[in-house]
């Protein structure tokens, strides 16, 4: 696709989607505002799994560090909840900055088990400062908007989405996003053709941080309510899921795997547990049949359209 | 001056020493070939002076200044490129962005349609501008090692350093890549530093040889020298 002609498709998606939550009720409106917190969570970490290699299990614990801080900071200094929210990008991003840096020689699955314990360290952290986080009861926190209203949520979220698509897109399409492929190729060839992988690698690691966090602020003043279940694995394994079942390494994928399993994950909700097991076998179909994601599937049967179509 | 001198770089992996007290010269606008049995450290040599990895002790010099131990990102904008003896193409992108990547890190200010004019003028020049839309897996071995090339062409190096691209060539393709070699230096003005098995490509092409041999210098002189002395015809065939 041109440039021109995915601008033009972005914004009747973007109109589409501004205009779809008016007919809906409260609940669908809801599934839609979760699902654009998906968005965020799993663009952003393709960024870094997806475009440079680095398969980190920390992501989810930045959008709890982003979330609390933003909550921590409205309920013991009364900080402006959009100031919070700021703060707690910059914290994620200093954070995924000291991360990354931690994990530069390491790849693979040292990188992997490195950030998986981050990610453990900062849920037993959180759990047991109960005056501080109140633990597993959850921290309540104020809106972002003094009137609570699920519509002026939803256009906060994708005006949010929309931003940080924005940013991925020009990032993926610009120099530096040649070099994050390079490097998540070939890092020693890479380096041999002049790019600066150690700083790609790092910066990587920084903006999704603090992308993740930025996500999880606006979540939790959505939620009122933030709990240890944002920085868990669960919350981690499922924006994996989304993020390879809607295409590793692709800008859409990510997208649509988001939607796609969070509105699935609506309708498969009534087998309550075994709405995991429902998870597990799309992944595993999608793995065995469709290793690059539903966009790849797309992909792969584009070219055979458009074949048949000059026949 | 020369444009690459290396002093008395050794290197050492554990107990194994790789290389030891190596001296060599590289003078500009020539071509020089480095050769040696298996395991004589000529991909070591290539790893120490490209900075893949440090050097134990001694001195890298490169046109002028002192390159030892920096990162390879660092030396390569300094014009020296490389290729590697098993090819490490970006095997996910294409021909073309391959070559890209080298462009973009050499002219980073420049816009993306001069990047892109710019690879593919380096993937004609080696002869693979048909496939520059073909993601780099699906090349064979000969168009790997092409593709390596132009990579390393992308990066307008001063110092081309190839390490065996000659493997699988048969007669008539090996004094084509010989003529290409040449026309390296004659039309782009480079400096070539060459490791080959393929004894008689670098009779033709080197004016200078370098002869490894359990990490020592061997000895150093002109084709014709090489062939002719009795310890390099040792170190070949044993005793």
């Amino acid at each position: 696709m041109t440039g021109k002609k995915i601008v033009w498709v972005a914004g009747l998606i973007v109109a589409g989607m501004c205009i779809l939550p008016l007919s809906l009720g409260i609940y669908p409106q809801h599934v839609l505002i979760v699902s654009l917190f998906y968005v965020m969570m799993a663009s952003s970490w393709n960024l870094l799994a997806g475009f440079t290699g680095q398969v980190s299990f920390g992501h989810a614990a930045m959008a709890g560090i982003g979330a609390y801080t933003s909550g921590i900071l409205a309920v013991k200094a009364g900080v402006d909840p959009w100031i919070g929210v700021c703060a707690g990008t910059a914290l994620a991003a200093l954070l995924g900055l000291a991360l990354g840096a931690l994990c530069l020689k390491m790849g693979g699955i040292y990188l992997s088990l490195t950030t998986l314990a981050f990610s453990q360290i900062l849920h037993i952290v959180i759990v047991n400062e109960y005056d501080v986080t109140r633990g597993t009861m959850g921290l309540q926190v104020p809106g972002l908007v003094a009137e609570y209203s699920k519509i002026t949520y939803y256009y906060i979220m994708l005006a949010a989405a929309v931003l940080m698509l924005t940013i991925l897109y020009r990032m993926i399409h610009s120099n530096l996003g040649m070099n994050f492929r390079a490097v998540q190729n070939d890092e020693v060839a890479a380096k041999s053709v002049g790019a600066k992988v150690l700083q790609v690698r790092v910066l990587a690691f920084t903006v999704a941080s603090a992308m993740a966090g930025f996500a999880g602020g606006l979540y939790g003043h959505y939620l009122l309510l933030i709990t240890p279940e944002i920085p868990s694995l669960d919350l981690q394994f499922k924006v994996l899921a989304m993020t390879v079942i809607g295409g590793m390494g692709s800008f859409f994928g990510p997208i649509i795997g988001a939607f796609a399993l969070n509105i699935l994950e609506e309708y498969i909700r009534v087998y309550g547990e075994y709405h995991v097991l429902v998870f597990g076998l799309v992944a595993l179909v999608v793995a065995r049949f469709a290793p690059n994601g539903l966009i790849g599937l797309w992909r792969k049967f584009r070219p055979m359209k458009t074949h048949l179509a000059v026949k | 001056m020369a444009l690459l001198e290396g002093h008395k770089v050794s290197k050492s992996f554990g107990g194994v020493q790789a290389l030891s007290q190596v001296d060599f010269v590289v003078e500009r606008g020539t071509i020089v070939g480095l050769i040696g049995p298996n395991g004589a450290g000529k991909t070591t040599l290539f790893n120490a002076v490209a900075g893949a990895f440090k050097p134990t002790s001694g001195k890298v010099i490169f046109d002028g200044a002192d390159v030892t131990g920096l990162p390879a990102n660092a030396i390569c904008r300094r014009g020296m490129a490389r290729t590697f003896q098993v090819t490490r193409p970006f095997a996910a992108m294409t021909c073309l962005e391959n070559v890209m990547v080298a462009a973009i890190n050499r002219h980073p200010e420049k816009p993306r349609p001069f990047i892109e004019a710019f690879a593919h003028e380096k993937l004609d020049f080696v002869g693979l501008a048909e496939m520059e839309g073909t993601e780099a897996r699906h090349l064979n071995v000969i168009q790997k090692k092409r593709l390596e090339m132009a990579r390393a062409l992308a990066t307008e190096p001063k110092l081309l350093m190839l390490d065996e691209v000659l493997g699988g060539l048969n007669t008539q393709e090996i004094s084509q890549a010989v003529e290409f070699i040449r026309s390296l230096r004659d039309r782009l003005g480079l400096t070539v530093l060459w490791i080959e098995h393929v004894m008689g490509a670098i009779m033709k092409a080197a004016e200078r040889v370098i002869v490894l041999d359990q990490g020592q210098v061997l000895m150093a002189g002109n084709p014709a020298e090489v062939v002719a002395d009795q310890r390099v015809i040792q170190a070949y065939l044993g005793d």
